[in-house]
């Protein structure tokens, strides 16, 4: 079977912006293909990322975009999962290029969060929530991430100040990240003393509202040689659904997400400590402590020491680095775009890229892309620099 | 596989599950191979697979499981803001999100509650798809 690798990857601008959705796509497309022949030379099939019609009526968007990147006559479609939808797109190309369909494909995604306002965008995000039950009770993203937060507060050590310090340490990442949303740091007392959303989490817990678009082109290794491309292989992915209602869930083992991550482990033959930096779903603090747990970093209940340097976290703790791009938190979280920003995360990462936030020695990443709450379906892959066995 | 026709009037659709709930009759399906409940009730069960589900009826009491309080509301429940939701337990097994009639700070984790039943008011009524418009909204009462 052909071996997928990144071969490219592009974001446009990301949080309020004055584009359009496919404007956005175009931008990040144009980075991609900035030192490529053009997409219509390559790219044979297109899946996009997109969470919600609801923000620009408008849904068709694998045909409106590979039109906008000068392609016609190829497979495309949009991939839905809710903030997952990004990562789905990006397993799709993979698995077209693993199983010899294509040899080049487009993974995108993008979403004009900021077109309907902050209420727009709330109730666009609650029809990720089952309708019968939970949507009817007045629930929203962040409220549902409380319920796991809390439960997660009372059932570990971990204070809504360790909460904050996830915070305070991704937007120390996104301030060395000239890609961020909030290229900015701040402290604990921001974090703690920020308006109430969903006690335990406040503002500062929660990632923010905005648009975005990235591109990532996935090809087969010698595709990749040819165009002189640095590659990252990608040696696995995992994806799994779990119950729609968070009640019906274990709140505190994301059960989904570690056969995901557990997946993608088997897939590149490695377990959690081969790990050198992850990218995880950290749309609210809480999600972070959580998923590194269930990505086999932490041990139970300790997840929430992500913020520490590795000499001093629990014992059972991995070396890794979480969220070097400052995460769905800091850097932003468009969200059908967000798996495939933290795939350009991990690209740049293990391409030498990465300028001021680079990992020294990173050669293996992890990537966790949640959709719905928690791990009502979450995504893994798992990169490796092309060398890395 | 139940023999049973998935029509309207069966609890493990959601108009029967509905119907029974504006009776003041919580119904839950109950899988047969694992015990499993299943709240709403529904033709398989998730936890072992098993298309084998009875549906019983659930004691209306449980205790709170987890809970917030909802500041930034979706447009159609602005008017209720901050209002608390949970995630209860019930004595029967199945657990159920819903809305809390009481305070955040007068919550917490373990609180006895106990399940009502009313109907939608107008402005739920108005956010409702057709097909939902006489569902009757459950709210836990803390006991
Ligand atoms: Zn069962």
């Amino acid at each position: 079977m052909p071996d997928p690798v990144i071969a490219s990857v592009g974001a446009s601008p990301l949080g309020r912006t004055d584009l359009p959705g496919r404007d956005l796509f175009s931008v990040a497309l144009a980075e991609a293909f900035d030192d490529l022949p053009d997409p219509a030379d390559i790219v044979e099939a297109v899946y996009v990322g997109n969470q919600s019609e609801t923000y620009e009526h408008q849904i068709m968007q694998g045909t409106l975009l590979a039109e906008w990147a000068g392609l016609r006559h190829v497979p495309a479609e949009r991939v839905e999962g809710c903030a997952a939808a990004g990562a789905l797109a990006l397993r799709h190309a993979v698995k077209d290029v693993r199983n010899g369909e294509h040899e080049a494909v487009l993974a995108c995604g993008v979403e004009k969060m900021t077109a309907g306002g902050t209420s727009g965008a709330t109730d666009a995000l609650s029809a990720a929530f089952d309708r019968a039950i939970e949507q009817r009770s007045g629930v929203t993203a962040p409220s549902q991430y409380a319920l796991l937060g809390q439960r997660y507060l009372h059932e570990t050590d971990a204070t809504e100040r360790d909460l904050a310090e996830i915070a305070v340490k991704n937007h120390a990442n996104a301030a060395r990240n000239p890609r961020a949303q909030f290229p900015k740091e701040i402290d604990v007392a921001t974090v703690l003393e920020s308006d109430p959303v969903a006690p335990p989490l406040k503002l500062y817990d929660c990632a923010p509202v905005g648009d975005g678009a990235a591109a990532v082109l996935v090809t087969t290794a010698e595709l990749a040689a040819d165009l002189n491309r640095p590659q990252v292989r990608v040696a696995g992915s995992g994806a799994s659904a779990n119950n729609i209602a968070v009640a019906e869930r274990d709140m505190t083992d994301i059960a989904g997400a570690r056969v995901a991550a557990e997946t993608a482990y088997e897939e590149a033959g490695i377990d959690a400590t081969a790990v050198d930096i992850a990218e995880v779903h950290d749309a609210f603090t809480v999600c972070e402590a959580l998923l590194a747990e269930a990505a086999g970093f932490a041990p139970a209940g300790s997840g929430y020491q992500s913020y520490l340097p590795p000499a001093e976290r629990a014992d059972g703790w991995t070396d890794v680095q979480l969220s070097p791009s400052g995460g769905l938190k800091a850097r932003g979280h468009p969200i059908g775009a967000t798996g495939l920003l933290q795939a350009l995360e991990a690209y740049e990462q293990l391409t030498g890229a990465a300028g001021d936030r680079a990992v020294e020695g990173a050669e293996t990443a992890l990537l966790l892309n949640e959709g719905g709450v928690g791990d009502a379906v979450t995504v893994s892959h798992v990169l490796t620099t092309a060398e890395a066995p | 596989m139940s023999d049973d026709a998935l029509d309207a009037t069966n609890p493990r659709t959601l108009p029967g599950f509905f119907d029974a709930l504006a009776d003041g009759e919580l119904l839950g399906g109950v899988c047969t191979d694992c015990g499993q409940v299943l709240l709403p009730p529904r033709p398989a069960c998730y936890a072992c697979g098993s298309r084998g589900v009875d549906v019983e009826p659930q004691f209306p009491e449980g205790e709170v499981f987890s809970y917030t309080a909802v500041h930034t509301p979706p447009p159609a429940f602005a008017a209720d803001a901050p209002y608390t939701v949970a995630v209860v337990e019930l004595t029967d097994g199945g657990r159920l999100l819903g809305r809390v009639a009481a305070d955040y700070d007068d919550v917490a984790i373990g609180d006895p509650v106990e399940l009502t039943v009313r109907e939608p008011t107008a402005t739920e009524r108005e956010v409702a798809l057709d097909y939902e418009t006489d569902w009757p909204v459950h709210v836990f009462e803390l006991r």
